[in-house]
């Protein structure tokens, strides 16, 4: 290999979708090393990379493919962010089904759940930055005379209502359209309320219908999780999910190494990649070992609960018995496991 | 085995086709380091609160999990509140015994597996004595014990209460000395007379808010960290940490700053067009050009 394109190899870490985009200048390159299996041996961390490229999908591999696989993202993780990153494998619990629920009535739209997340969870913190969790605000909108027959202002038709009562801008009654960039001094505010919103862990969920390669699947505790290694980045699951959960990274993540968090899974929180997609999983690096996700910790209201759906002893099941809820979205026939409550 | 050889097979196939559209696109090094460098430069923030402002302040400790290297807690840069917990059960006590009231707790909650952070060590007022506390001035003599609970002026502690006349805890019906114990100001006490730990004051809150002390013993109401399982260990927030009894009339829960909003989408110049709902806005034509395309 020429001098040139190894120094290329070495300083970057390469997804299977860069290596695509690379394969112009390194394909011939690699396609003899892997062809060969000839590969010098000070090109230890070239040799991580193209044995990442070279792994199967997680859900298909042994237990022993796993464990490389592991191996390997615990050293280059290690070496990348100058601390000792463990990559967990653990596998769904035994007669465990996760769910959520979050208390609307609570909820006092602080965002701190949005940045528990971020810090536990690895996503880049800008450019582009990414939040698996959107709290969304709504007004609480009220009926007057004077907003009847009201059109889209500036419109052609301005003195027509359009069909919905109210109209575009101050709609009648509660008003559904969210915003998401809200921005007062305290919260909660009178007359508004808060709409945290995050992925659903859906029982039959869209995004996994629509992968082509199949690297978004259901783990048997629920949780729809993403083996960011064979993602190739189509992104038919961000169009397929109706809830907005999913994210996808543009560029490489800016992930500040004193901010990253060493403690990952697999499937969870582990560094991420150009790109691949990500959505929230529940905390599943601190749910499969019995912790509370970060959101749920960190609400200063206590509106997040969670817990195994299946044992009726459980914080979600007492709520499920005793409160009212709703899923949002049930129309679709998604069969979210994450439910919304009020007292 | 053979199928993993034909995978391997299929991806050289496809990485000889896409050379045909190969882009070469590199990425460097220097890229990734300048953000790092940037939050480096800023001072972080270790002092923050956890659920009730100016009452739950922690500072951050540094490797208390060795293991991660984790801190006992991050705070938010911005707002300062607590964002994340590296050690759920940090500086944390046995919650102590709880009295059976025959729901489906049992009140089971002697064992190390409820754990609150002890209150009593914020009763410092003055920070006059670290061991006496309130006592300290209300020892029956410096100041003498009151001789029964009819609301009067008090000319200390506005701070607390404002005006003592118009304490509206229990809409009036209930003063100060319903829940503080007058010969011992360093406990609480509930309306039969029994003395009651700053610790512990689901005790004498519970007395009056039965549903709502039904559903937190039950784990349906406030604010637990650490272990999700039915029985697992967890750090319970008592009552006052996040109500204040002395305003949840007008404040159930005394609003806070929230934490920044997210980064606007690339090309967007502001959220304007989300603002138009504004409820002061009269009318409804206060949309922005920068809302209308
Ligand atoms: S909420 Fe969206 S991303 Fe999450 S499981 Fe459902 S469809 Fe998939
Ligand atoms: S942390 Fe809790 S109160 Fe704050 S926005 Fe999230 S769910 Fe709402």
């Amino acid at each position: 290999m020429p001098a040139e394109e190894k120094k290329e190899v070495k300083g970057t870490t390469i997804s299977r979708r860069q290596f695509f985009k690379q394969a112009g200048a390194v394909s011939a390159a690699v396609a003899a090393a892997a062809a060969s299996s000839v590969i010098a041996p000070e090109e230890a961390e070239a040799r991580t990379t193209f044995a990442e490229f070279f792994q199967n999908n997680y859900r298909l591999m042994t237990d022993e493919e796993k464990k490389e696989a592991i191996a390997r993202l615990e050293q280059r993780h290690s070496e990348e962010y100058g601390k000792k990153v463990t990559v967990d494998g653990s596998p769904a619990m035994k007669d465990v089904l996760f769910g959520y629920a979050l208390n609307i009535q609570k909820c006092i739209g602080c965002r701190r759940c949005v940045y528990a997340c971020v810090k536990e969870n690895n996503q880049s913190r800008h450019d582009t930055e990414i939040q698996w969790i959107r709290v969304i605000r709504m007004e609480k909108g009220n009926f007057t005379v004077d907003d009847m027959d009201k059109g889209y202002p500036n419109s052609p038709n301005e003195s027509f209502g359009i069909q919905v009562g109210g109209n575009a801008y101050k709609n009648a009654g509660v008003a559904l359209e969210g915003q998401h960039y809200y921005q007062p001094e305290r919260v909660p505010e009178k007359d508004a309320f808060y709409f945290p919103v995050q992925c659903m862990q859906c029982e039959k969920p869209p995004c996994v219908k629509v992968c082509p390669v199949r690297t978004t699947y259901r783990d048997p505790d629920g949780i729809v999780v993403i083996d960011y290694n064979w993602c190739i980045g189509c992104r038919m699951c961000m169009g397929a999910c109706p809830y907005w959960a999913r994210r996808f990274n543009w560029g490489d993540p800016n992930l500040p190494a004193e901010e990253m968090n060493p403690k990952t899974h697999y499937l969870g929180n582990r560094p991420r990649m150009r790109g691949v997609v990500e959505k929230c999983t529940f905390c599943l690096q601190r749910t499969r070992k019995g912790r509370y996700p970060a959101c749920v910790e960190v609400c200063p209201v206590g509106a997040r609960k969670f817990g195994n759906l299946l044992d009726p002893e459980s914080e979600v099941r007492k709520i499920l018995d005793r409160k009212k809820v709703f899923r949002l979205k049930a129309d679709m026939n998604t069969y979210p496991k994450f439910f919304y409550f009020i007292d | 085995m053979k199928i993993k050889k034909i995978t391997k097979v299929t991806f050289g196939a496809l990485v000889a086709g896409t050379v045909i559209f190969g882009i070469g696109h590199f990425q460097t090094q220097a890229q990734q380091e300048q953000p790092a460098q940037q939050a480096a430069a800023t001072a972080t923030v270790t002092e923050c609160f956890e659920s009730r402002e100016g009452y739950t302040a922690r500072s951050r400790v540094e490797n208390v999990v060795p293991e991660y290297g984790y801190p006992n807690i991050k705070c938010s840069q911005t707002t300062g509140g607590v964002l994340w917990w590296g050690d759920p059960y940090d500086d944390t006590i046995p919650m102590g015994d709880m009295p059976d009231i025959d729901d489906i707790t049992k009140g089971d909650y002697l064992t190390e597996d409820a754990v609150i952070k002890p209150r009593e060590p914020q009763l410092n007022y003055f920070n006059m004595d670290p061991d006496k506390h309130c006592v300290m001035c209300h020892d029956g003599k410096a100041v003498p014990f009151p001789k029964d609970k009819k609301p009067r002026m008090i000319t200390m502690h506005q701070d607390i209460v404002e005006d003592s006349m118009e304490l509206m805890h229990g809409e009036g019906a209930i003063w100060c000395l319903d829940c503080h114990n007058a010969t011992n100001r360093n406990t609480l006490i509930d309306h039969r007379g029994k003395e009651i730990s700053f610790n512990q004051p689901q005790k004498l809150c519970g007395k009056c808010h039965g549903v709502e002390y039904r559903h937190w013993r039950m784990g349906i109401h406030g604010k637990r960290i650490g272990s999700w399982i039915a029985g697992g260990k967890k750090r319970w927030w008592v009552c006052t940490e996040c109500h204040n009894p002395h305003t949840v009339q007008t404040n159930r829960f005394q609003p806070l700053k929230p934490e920044p909003a997210p980064a606007l989408p690339k090309g967007m110049k502001n959220a304007d067009h989300e603002s138009v709902h504004a409820p002061s806005a009269a009318g409804h034509g206060e949309a922005t050009p920068a809302a209308m395309h």
